[in-house]
C-alpha cells in the first residue's frame, strides 16, 4: 500500500525523468492531447502546493484528481442559477475503477484543502465534491450580495467561516458545539443571528436527525438537487419502459431530459457509479442497461 | 494444483505457503455445496446461527417463531445415494412448548465458549435464556425488560462468564451466569443497541454498535467507554509507518485525525488513547444510519462494521480510525442486526445483502462474488474454520451450506453406469 510520502517521491521521480528526457513544450502538448481539458497544467501547479519534493513545477496528479478535473470541465451550463461546477462522487467512481483508491486519494485532497466534500440531501450516499477555491469564491459572492441588507458585524461571520471553520473542519456536518469551540479558540464569539445568517445564505442546513447539528451545504443548490433526483428517475424510467431495459449509449446521448437542467452525460455517469446502470461493450457500440437482479 | 504439489515435493514451496495457497484457492471457489444439506427444522425465518468455538461441530440456530435447533454438521443423519448428498437433520428443537421457552422471535443465539453443554439465547420476548443442551431445559433466565437484539460471550474469558446483551434500551447490561445477576450496566448510547461483540484481543473489552450509528468500545473494568469510532477520522492504509516526522504535532501526513472535546484541545496524534470521561454531547457516528453488524478479525486488530447506510467500514482498532476501504454495492436495510462472517486468516468477509451473500476481500474492498441461493432476505452467516464452509440462514426458513468446489469423487465413480449411459446415446449408424 503506497503511503502518501512514497507517492510524492514517486511523482517527483517520474516528473524528473519526464523533465529531463523531453522538453517542456512537447510534454505540455502531449498532455493536452491526452486529457480532455487544458486545466491539467493548472492542476499540476496548484494541486501539490505544499509539496516539498516538487521538481521543475510538475508532479504527476493522482487518478482521482485527473478524473475530478475532467468531470468538472464537463459540467453542464445552467442558465438560471449561479452555482460553480461540482462533481458527484458516484461520477468519480464510474471513471476510476478502484473505489478504495478514490476514497483514499480524496481524503488526501481534502486534507490538502484542494477539495471540499458536501453531503447532499437527495439520497443516502450522495456526496458532492467542489474545489476549495470555487467554494470560497461562492461564499464571497454571497457575502457581497447580502452586503447592503445586513449590518457588517453580522457579515463578518462569512469571513470567520472562510478563514477559521473551513480550513479546520473537514467533515460534511458540524454541530453548534463545534462551531462555538472553533471560533472561541480564535477569540470570536458566535451568536444565534450569525448562525441564522449562514442558514439564510444556504451555507448551513439543519440536520433532521439531530438537533443543533447542521450539514455544510452549497448555496443555491436547491433547484439542481431537484433536477438531479428527477433526472435520475426520468432516465431510469426511460430504460425501464423498454422491452429489454437497455439502450445504446449513442442513442441515449442524443436524447434530452425534460425534467433536469443537468445533461444526460452527468446522469449516466452518476447512475453508473451508484450501480443502478451497467455498461457493456457490444459490436454495435456501448450498451447501457439496468441490471436484472 | 498438481504443479503446486510438485513444487512442494521438490522443496521450492515451503509447507506453510503450500497450505496457505491451497486454502486460498479453495476459499475463492465457494459455491452452493452439492454434497451437504441441512434440513432446517424451523417453520419461520432463521435469525441467528452460530458454530461452537470448541470443536466446530455443532450449529445452533434461532428462528423467528421462537424455536432454537442444534445440528451436527460433521456427522450426517442420512445419506442420499442418488444425489450423493449427506443430509443433516436437527438433533433437537426447542420452542415455546418447553417450559420458559421463548414466546417471540429469537434474535440471537450463542454457545457457551468453554463447551457445548450450555447455550444462551436472546429473544424479542425480553428474556435471555440459558439452556442446558443435554436436558434441553432452561436453567437460568434474565429479564431484560426490553427486546433483546444481540448477545455475546467472550471466547477469551478466563475470569468471567458474562453475557453482554444489546437491547432496545440504551444501556448495555452484562449478565453473569455464575451468580444469576446483572453485574454491569454500560450507558452511553443514545438509542437502542443492535450489536455487541467481545474483543478477540482482550477479555475485558466490549464493542457495541447502536441504532444511533455510534460504535463504542468499553473496558468493563472501568466506567464509561474509552473510545468512540468516528467515520471522519481516517487513516490511509492499515497502519501508518512510524516516521521521524510523526513526533511533530502538525505534520500533514500524520494528523488526519482531529477531535474536539473542548476549545483548548490540541490536534491529537494518531494512536493516542483519549482520556476517560467523554462528554455526553459526543455525537460522533461510525455510520450515517444504524450499525447493523460488527465483526472483529481473528487477531483483534481490525474490525468490520456494517451499517444501514449500506456501507461496510474497516476500522483499525488501536488507532480508532477508518481505513477508508470501500466495499461496493452492499444493500443493508432493516430493523435488526445482521451477522457477518470473516475467514480466520482475515482475507475474506461474507456479508448478507438482500437475497445474496457478498464476498469481499477485506483489505482492498474488491468484490469477489455474490452467492445467490436464498429466496428471501439473508440474516446471518457463520463460517466453519476447518471445513471452509459457510452456513447462512435467511427469512425463507432455510439454512444453506456453501463449500469450495469439489472435484469428482474418483473412488466412488461408477464406471459401468457411465459406460451404459454412453452406449445408450450411440446410434447404430453414426460415428
Amino acid at each position: 500500500m503506497m503511503k502518501k510520502r512514497d507517492l510524492k517521491s514517486l511523482y517527483s521521480w517520474a516528473g524528473s525523468i519526464v523533465a529531463s528526457s523531453t522538453p517542456k513544450k512537447t510534454e505540455k502538448r502531449a498532455k493536452r492531447e491526452q486529457s480532455a481539458t487544458s486545466e491539467v497544467e493548472s492542476l499540476a501547479q496548484d494541486s501539490h502546493q505544499g509539496s516539498y519534493e516538487k521538481e521543475d513545477g510538475f508532479t504527476v496528479p493522482s487518478d482521482t484528481a485527473v478524473a475530478l478535473r475532467m468531470i468538472h470541465g464537463q459540467f453542464p451550463k445552467i442558465d438560471k442559477v449561479s452555482v460553480p461546477p461540482f462533481v458527484l462522487i458516484s461520477q468519480v467512481y464510474s471513471i476510476v475503477k478502484d473505489r478504495t483508491l478514490v476514497d483514499r486519494e480524496l481524503e488526501v485532497m481534502k486534507q490538502d484543502k484542494d477539495v471540499r466534500v458536501f453531503k447532499l440531501s437527495t439520497g443516502q450516499d450522495d456526496f458532492a465534491i467542489m474545489f476549495f477555491d470555487d467554494y470560497v469564491s461562492q461564499v464571497n459572492a454571497i457575502k457581497s450580495r447580502l452586503d447592503g441588507k445586513h449590518p457588517s458585524e453580522d457579515l463578518v461571520i462569512f469571513d470567520w467561516y472562510i478563514n477559521h471553520i473551513l480550513p479546520i473542519h473537514m467533515d460534511a456536518g458540524i454541530t453548534d458545539f463545534h462551531l462555538e469551540s472553533i471560533l472561541s479558540g480564535v477569540g470570536h464569539q458566535i451568536q444565534e443571528r450569525h448562525i441564522s445568517l449562514l442558514i439564510k445564505a444556504g451555507l448551513l442546513v439543519r440536520q433532521l436527525a439531530h438537533e443543533r447539528s447542521y450539514w455544510l451545504a452549497i448555496p443555491n443548490i436547491g433547484s439542481l438537487l431537484k433536477s438531479l433526483s428527477q433526472g435520475r428517475k426520468e432516465l431510469l424510467s426511460l430504460l425501464n419502459r423498454r422491452q429489454y431495459k437497455e439502450v445504446l449509449l449513442s442513442i441515449l446521448e442524443k436524447k434530452k431530459l425534460r425534467m433536469s437542467q443537468l445533461d444526460m452525460r452527468f446522469h449516466v455517469r452518476d447512475l453508473l457509479g451508484s450501480g443502478q446502470l451497467f455498461l457493456s461493450h457490444t459490436p454495435a457500440g456501448i450498451l447501457v442497461r439496468i441490471p436484472r437482479d | 494444483m498438481w504443479q503446486m504439489v510438485g513444487r512442494r515435493e521438490t522443496g521450492r514451496l515451503p509447507p506453510h505457503k503450500f497450505r496457505a495457497l491451497l486454502q486460498k484457492t479453495r476459499l475463492y471457489s465457494i459455491e452452493l455445496a452439492g454434497h451437504k444439506e441441512i434440513a432446517s427444522a424451523h417453520k419461520s425465518g432463521v435469525n441467528s446461527l452460530q458454530i461452537d468455538a470448541t470443536e466446530a461441530r455443532y450449529l445452533l440456530s434461532g428462528a423467528a417463531d421462537g424455536s432454537v435447533a442444534v445440528y451436527d454438521i460433521e456427522q450426517a443423519t442420512a445419506y442420499d445415494h442418488s444425489t450423493r448428498t449427506s443430509k443433516h437433520e436437527a438433533l433437537f428443537m426447542v420452542d415455546k412448548r418447553v417450559l420458559n421457552g421463548h414466546l417471540y422471535s429469537v434474535s440471537c443465539v450463542h454457545w457457551y465458549p468453554i463447551d457445548t453443554g450450555i447455550f444462551v439465547t436472546g429473544s424479542f420476548d425480553n428474556f435471555v435464556n440459558v439452556w442446558d443442551t443435554n436436558t434441553t431445559q432452561v436453567e437460568l433466565q434474565f429479564n431484560m425488560s426490553k427486546k433483546v437484539y444481540s448477545l455475546s460471550m467472550s471466547t477469551l474469558a478466563t475470569t468471567h462468564m458474562l453475557i453482554a446483551t444489546g437491547t432496545d434500551d440504551t444501556r448495555i447490561r452484562l449478565c453473569d451466569i455464575a451468580s444469576g445477576a446483572f453485574t454491569h450496566t454500560l450507558s452511553g448510547h443514545r438509542d437502542s443497541v443492535w450489536v455487541v461483540q467481545w474483543s478477540t484481543r482482550s477479555e475485558w473489552v466490549l464493542v457495541s454498535g447502536g441504532c444511533d450509528g455510534a460504535i463504542r468500545f468499553w473496558d468493563i473494568r472501568r466506567a464509561g467507554c474509552y473510545q468512540i469510532l468516528d467515520q471522519q477520522c481516517s487513516q490511509i492504509g492499515r497502519r501508518p509507518p512510524v516516521l521521524k516526522k510523526s513526533s511533530r504535532t502538525h505534520g500533514r501526513e500524520d494528523n488526519l485525525c482531529t477531535k474536539y472535546l473542548n476549545a483548548s484541545s490540541p490536534i491529537r496524534q494518531r494512536g493516542q488513547k483519549r482520556s476517560f470521561g467523554i462528554s455526553a454531547v459526543d455525537s460522533r457516528t461510525a455510520h450515517y444510519g444504524s450499525v447493523a453488524g460488527l465483526q472483529m478479525t481473528a487477531d483483534g486488530l481490525h474490525m468490520i462494521s456494517a451499517g444501514t447506510d449500506s456501507r461496510l467500514r474497516l476500522w483499525d482498532v488501536e488507532s480508532g480510525c477508518n481505513t477508508l476501504v470501500n466495499y461496493p454495492s452492499t444493500y443493508i436495510r432493516g430493523n435488526k442486526g445482521i451477522q457477518m462472517a470473516v475467514t480466520p486468516d482475515s482475507s475474506l468477509v461474507f456479508t448478507p445483502s438482500l437475497n445474496a451473500i457478498l464476498v469481499y476481500d477485506v483489505w482492498s474492498g474488491h468484490s469477489y462474488s455474490s452467492l445467490r441461493g436464498h429466496y428471501d432476505q439473508v440474516n446471518c452467516c457463520a463460517f466453519h474454520p476447518q471445513g471452509q464452509e459457510l452456513y447462512t440462514g435467511s427469512n425463507d426458513r432455510k439454512i444453506l451450506v456453501w463449500a469450495p468446489r469439489r472435484p469428482i469423487d474418483i473412488d466412488n465413480f461408477d464406471y459401468e453406469d457411465a459406460e451404459q449411459a454412453i452406449k445408450a446415446d450411440e446410434d447404430a449408424w453414426s460415428d
